[in-house]
């Protein structure tokens, strides 16, 4: 903390007690409920019309739905890098930056179940999953990992609200009835005895263990979706790499974005400080050259080869149609973050700040990359079918949902930051007071 | 004021080029062509194939949903054979309808008429496109090491059939996807007989499961004739059988009743493992608040 003089447990618990909505925070909910809306809207029309309404046709079945499912998908994965990772390293400064990436994990898992069961035609069939699915196939295994992925990041948000639930149940007067309800229902058992603070630790414990393979599961067999099927752009053993290390890329750009947004609005100076900025600046970088690295891997390896069908998809995206797109997201969402990124003035907030939406920005267009481009480069070759199915943009209904999905998800963090404290007030108190002791 | 001068010179040759560039573009003609394709197949099925294209300078495109007419011989009521609409590649099919019959069977050659109703933007237009009666006939003849196929094509003339002389042809065998030549030709022409003989040449080809292969002949957009085609079922390739084992095996690609053991092992031992621990965590969280019920109910246990 950058206080002189360190602040006491009180002191602590007032700054990071949820806070009501100001006049922007209002204005941004009901923007964010606005955008959700308008998704419902389009969704009730796909509903009501079909899969008709949307661009995808016979060869590209696999839009712009897919590609955010791919990008929540991805951005989920900090929660087991911030939480999970760093906990086990004994990272003791990632503490105020533990439930950000938690619930930016919850909220992203949470809408990439949501948008694949919009990318389906006959929602109302996807109990046949369970009923008739066949454990043989990548898509089943996903079903699988995203369900477990999810419980576990929700089980990992819990164990440590716990001790908060107690101290914002003192705090009723300011958290107000409604709320105060909810918390007692949540957690007005947790009195924090030394047995029931083991028990938590010991959970906490597990989870951080047992999170960490689920999450390179999730991401893994994601990639399998696209590995296993055979297309020029996809028939890689280098996916699992590869799309882990973007998903750990684009989390954590999420990360640094949440944490500029939530220092300013909330004014939490004292807690997310320069140093976290320039350390989480720092783990940037770092990830931001391992997935230019399997970027580099992924495109030159066939580039040099050039085969006839890779060699179509290739150059589509390195000078043709998809040339813009491909490289906003090389430059925006890796090099210039990376340029920012590296040197000591870059890595301060609001450069931070620019960096990380580049990165997230950049990633949401190379997931749109990954899907689509690859999708118009089969094998064999396009023949007698009708001239829409040749190209693919998105229709309103499809950028609707796709947007309505991210608004929803951003939604949901900000109710959580409305709810619960977003820095964890026991486990900083308890540092706090660990390093009263040591000085 | 060269520089003046020079800019005016500039300016008034680069009108010079827009203009000339434009009276170019208003000078290139827009010719429509209509091409209609009469097809027999199996001396059976008869129907024609209507195309539109509407060519500007050296660009040729479809007429997309143009309407057309077509009559039989005469531009009569009683002699129209449909009214068709191209599709988005500028086709459209016609079947000769049942009530034409005494027209047809009346003259050895006839006169397919196409009428563009007018529009518009357009006047009306009439093409004529005529075709001879024809038959077309597939016979085979197998000795010990030599198989042959012979192809007769007649056509109808002054009510009489007659061999139809130097007319191209191919005879092939039909495969999943396309013609196979049979010998080393790729086309056979009738001689004065109206014959085409070709020798089959291709030993070994695997057949369905009786050993039979399709045998086709076809006459492809003749002036005269149209498109004629026959087929032929013989027994000259390899019965092939069935792997009715294909999808009785464990593997990846049956159906679930037939997941591959270690597949199943593997799965459900991670999902044993993972959600079992997840149940044994959700445990601690009901350890958790019996303690915590139990201290409200006036444990001594001191509060961390």
């Amino acid at each position: 903390m950058i206080n002189s003089t360190a602040p006491t447990s009180e002191e602590i618990t007032r700054d990071l007690l949820p806070q009501k909505f100001g006049t922007r925070g209002k204005i941004w909910t009901v923007s964010l409920m606005l955008i959700s809306l308008v998704g419902v809207f389009a969704y009730y029309r796909q509903l009501k019309y079909g899969l008709e309404v949307t661009h995808m046709r016979d060869y590209v079945s696999w839009g712009i739905y897919i590609s955010n499912f791919v990008f929540f998908v991805a951005i989920s994965l900090v929660g087991s890098l911030i939480t999970a990772i760093f906990r086990l390293a004994n990272v003791k400064w990632s503490t105020p930056l533990t439930r950000i990436a938690e619930i930016i994990a919850v909220s992203a898992i949470v809408f990439a179940s949501i948008i694949i069961i919009v990318d389906m035609g006959r929602p109302e069939r996807f109990m046949n999953l369970f009923i008739h699915g066949r454990i043989q196939s990548p898509i089943m295994w996903d079903v699988i990992v995203i369900g477990t992925y999810f419980f576990i990041s929700c089980l990992l948000l819990y164990f440590p609200l716990l001790p908060d639930l107690k101290i914002l149940i003192r705090f009723k007067d300011q958290t107000g009835k409604a709320l105060n309800r909810l918390y007692r229902f949540q957690g007005s058992f947790w009195k924090g005895t030394k047995a029931q603070s083991r028990i938590s630790r010991k959970s906490i414990h597990i989870l951080c263990i047992i999170i960490i393979p689920v999450a390179f599961c999730i991401h893994t067999v994601t990639s399998w979706l696209f590995a296993t099927t055979y297309r020029p752009g996809w028939d890689s053993t280098n996916f699992g790499a590869y799309f882990i290390s973007g998903a750990f890329l684009v989390g954590a750009g999420g990360v640094v974005v949440a944490m500029y947004v939530f220092r300013k609005v909330y004014k939490l100076e004292n807690y997310i400080t320069i140093k976290h900025f320039d350390k989480m600046g720092k783990i940037v970088v770092l990830l931001a050259l391992l997935y230019l690295y399997f970027n580099v891997n992924e495109y030159l390896v066939p580039a040099f080869k050039m085969k006839k069908p890779e060699a179509e998809h290739l150059t589509e995206l390195f000078l043709g149609e998809y040339a813009p797109v491909f490289w906003f997201a090389i430059l925006v969402g890796m090099i210039i973050p990376i340029l920012i990124l590296v040197f000591k003035k870059g890595r301060r907030p609001l450069p931070m700040f620019i960096a990380g939406s580049m990165v997230v920005v950049g990633a949401w267009f190379k997931r749109y990359l990954i899907v689509t481009p690859t999708l118009l480069h089969p094998f064999l070759p396009m023949q007698e079918v009708p001239q829409s199915f040749h190209r693919y943009f998105p229709s309103w209904e499809e950028w609707a949902i796709a947007m309505g999905s991210l608004a929803g998800a951003l939604l949901v963090i900000t109710f959580f930051a409305r709810i619960y404290p977003i820095i964890p007030i026991q486990e900083t108190i308890t540092e706090q007071n660990g390093k009263d002791e040591h000085s | 004021m060269n520089i003046h001068r020079f800019l005016f010179l500039l300016l008034a040759l680069m009108i010079t080029v827009v203009i000339r560039v434009e009276a170019q573009k208003d000078s290139v003609e827009q010719k429509e062509i209509v091409r209609l394709h009469y097809f027999n197949s199996n001396n059976s099925l008869q129907y024609l194939l209507l195309e539109s294209i509407l060519k500007t300078g050296k660009k040729s495109e479809p007429q997309k949903h143009k309407v057309f007419k077509i009559f039989l011989d005469s531009d009569k009521v009683e002699n129209h054979i449909t009214k068709v609409l191209t599709d988005e590649y500028g086709k459209a099919k016609a079947v000769i309808p049942v009530s034409l019959k005494p027209i047809w069977d009346g003259a050895s050659s006839h006169t397919f008429i196409v009428v563009a109703e007018a529009t518009s933007k357009e006047e009306e237009t009439s093409s004529e496109f005529t075709i001879t009666k024809s038959k077309i006939a597939i016979d085979t003849s197998s000795a010990e090491d030599a198989k042959s196929i012979t192809v007769r094509v007649m056509k109808l003339n002054n009510g009489e059939w007659v061999p139809a002389k130097d007319v191209e042809m191919k005879i092939a065998v039909l495969r999943l996807g396309g013609l196979l030549q049979v010998g080393d030709e790729e086309s056979y022409t009738t001689d004065s007989t109206g014959t085409a003989t070709a020798e089959f040449k291709k030993a070994g080809l695997p057949g369905d499961q009786q050993g039979n292969l399709i045998l086709s002949a076809r006459v492809e957009d003749n002036d005269e004739l149209g498109n004629l085609s026959i087929e032929k079922s013989v027994p000259w390739g390899i019965a092939t059988k069935p792997d009715n084992n294909f999808f009785a095996q464990r593997t990846l690609w049956s159906t679930r009743f037939k997941t591959p053991i270690w597949l199943l092992l593997m799965a459900y031992s991670i999902g044993i493992g993972v959600w079992g621990t997840l149940i044994y965590l959700v445990g601690q969280i009901i350890k958790i608040k019996k303690l915590g019920d139990h201290f409200m109910d006036g444990s001594s246990q001191p509060p961390m």
